[in-house]
């Protein structure tokens, strides 16, 4: 059904733009990309968007009825290549393993990524919208300090636990102890290999020596008839 | 009686005089313009959201283009629209109701939107434009209240530059007949109750329902658009046909 990607679109620009609505660097670099078209083509699925720029944000579109010309830029990507590109690999090494194909102005590509992975939320602000500055002030306030709070104490109660399993009760080695048995265990597989090269070694001379033993014997054996063969002439 | 007397049109199930059409469906929404957004959503559980989103996909408009939103009604399109021509381009919302026309203008206002749209009171039927004046026409939801919907389709194909197109989004006909009886039940005993409830106007909403059984189907559409002399006419079903966006090219 036609309504259901485009449902899905509808959240994710609503989303984004709501993000960049809180962000106080947003409009300013929205301001510099205002009116710029960036069209991304997906190969794995295929998909094409476009993202046109406003003051207020950005307008995801599928981009069926508009092609390369209605774009200031055109990139094709995959979502490897996409979550590469966000996580801080830069377009010049992407473009040069073949990976990322971009035409047209390239500096809205590092301009788009700045926008959305560089996002700052000032949730204070938002909440001071909506229940004024100083009770916005003192819940924030509050909120980082149980948040802090939460943190410590968890930190704690990791230690805690750690001393009374490892040290205390010795249900479970500790990382010394570990490593103690770890070099024993190396001591022991090194004798081990010394010792099954030994008996490899011993096994290879006890079989040398009896068939040495064996030879000399045959040998007398052939002797001794050689010998007695002699006698009628 | 002369002949323009007796000639009578539809007005919901009604049959009226093609003269009273227009101040009759004036009425409607003068009645409702105030609740009209609020009313959209509720009855379409905000679908009609994604309708107007896949009309703006489907548009191709782009920076510089003039754009011309017809029944723009409270201004969904035109928003949309106007960020997307930029300060190059224009958008001209028309409506032929003028409370329609100064709630648009309040709300496009309030979302600060200016430079590039202007409004204009306008009957589709004959608009007062130039010839080949606009890269792409809409009318959402506003082409079965025209009397005269074939000197509509007419008026937009002339006032249309060539290689522009024209999007027409229209209450169809469903094309399952199970969902088609359950939205029959929905809009003839459900919709008006709700009207009342919300806009405190049962009669304008039992009309929006009849007046959508007695617009022309898919096909009907698209043969009244190809002899309005447009070209490469296609629909898309939304949501089972319950809507259907017909686009057309002038070439």
């Amino acid at each position: 059904m036609l309504v259901t990607p485009a449902l899905l679109l509808a959240g994710c620009e609503r989303t984004l733009n709501a993000l960049l609505a809180r962000d106080p660097a947003a409009p300013a670099r929205l301001d510099a990309l205002a009116g710029s078209r960036l069209l991304i083509r997906f190969e794995q699925p295929h998909l094409q968007l476009l993202l046109h720029f406003h003051r207020g944000g950005i307008d995801l579109l599928r981009a069926e009825a508009f092609d390369e010309a209605d774009a200031d830029a055109v990139v094709e990507l995959t979502p490897e290549t996409l979550s590469e590109w966000i996580s801080g690999a830069t377009v010049e090494r992407l473009m040069f393993e073949g990976k990322l194909s971009v035409r047209g102005r390239t500096y809205l590509l590092e301009s788009t990524r700045e926008l959305l992975t560089d996002l700052d939320i000032d949730w204070e602000g938002e909440l001071a919208r909506w229940l004024g500055a100083t009770p916005a002030h003192s819940l924030a306030e509050g909120l980082r300090r149980a948040a802090s709070w939460g943190l410590r104490a968890k930190n704690e109660l990791m230690a805690d636990v750690s001393e009374y399993v490892f040290e205390e009760a010795r249900l479970l080695p500790g990382p010394q102890q570990r490593r103690v048995l770890r070099d024993h265990l190396t001591e022991l597989e090194v004798a081990t290999d010394r010792l099954e090269a030994r008996l490899k070694r011993l096994h290879r001379r006890l079989t040398q020596h009896t068939s040495e033993t064996q030879d000399t014997s045959e040998a007398q054996a052939k002797r001794l008839s050689d010998d007695s063969g002699e006698t009628p002439t | 009686m002369s002949p323009t007397e007796k000639r009578t049109t539809h007005f919901g199930y009604q049959e009226v005089p093609v003269d009273e059409k227009a101040s009759r469906v004036a009425d409607v929404f003068h009645s409702v313009a105030a609740r009209y957004d609020v009313m959209n959503d509720l009855m379409s559980m905000g679908i009609h959201r994604l309708w107007k989103r896949l009309t703006i996909e489907r548009s191709g408009v782009r920076p510089g283009h003039q754009v011309l939103d017809i029944a723009g009604g409270t201004g969904d399109l035109t928003l949309k629209f106007s960020r997307m021509v930029g300060p190059r381009g224009k958008v001209v919302l028309a409506d032929i109701n003028a409370s329609m026309l100064r709630v648009g203008r309040d709300k496009l206002m309030d979302n600060g939107v200016g430079g590039n749209v202007e409004y204009v009171q306008a009957n589709a039927e004959c608009l007062p434009f130039p010839d080949n004046s606009f890269d792409c026409i809409t009318i959402a939801f506003g082409l079965r209240n025209v009397t005269e919907k074939d000197a509509a389709l007419r008026s937009m194909t002339r006032v249309l530059k060539p290689g522009g197109r024209l999007l027409v989004l229209e209450f169809s006909k469903p094309n399952n007949p199970l969902l088609s009886r359950a939205y029959d039940e929905y809009s003839f005993r459900l919709l008006p109750k709700m009207g009342q409830f919300v806009a405190g106007d049962e009669e304008s909403y039992r009309y929006l329902a009849e007046s959508i059984r007695m617009h022309p189907d898919q096909e009907t559409l698209k043969g009244m658009m190809e002899a309005a002399g447009l070209e490469r006419v296609e629909y898309t079903n939304l949501t089972g046909g319950i809507v259907a966006l017909h686009r057309g090219i002038k070439l």
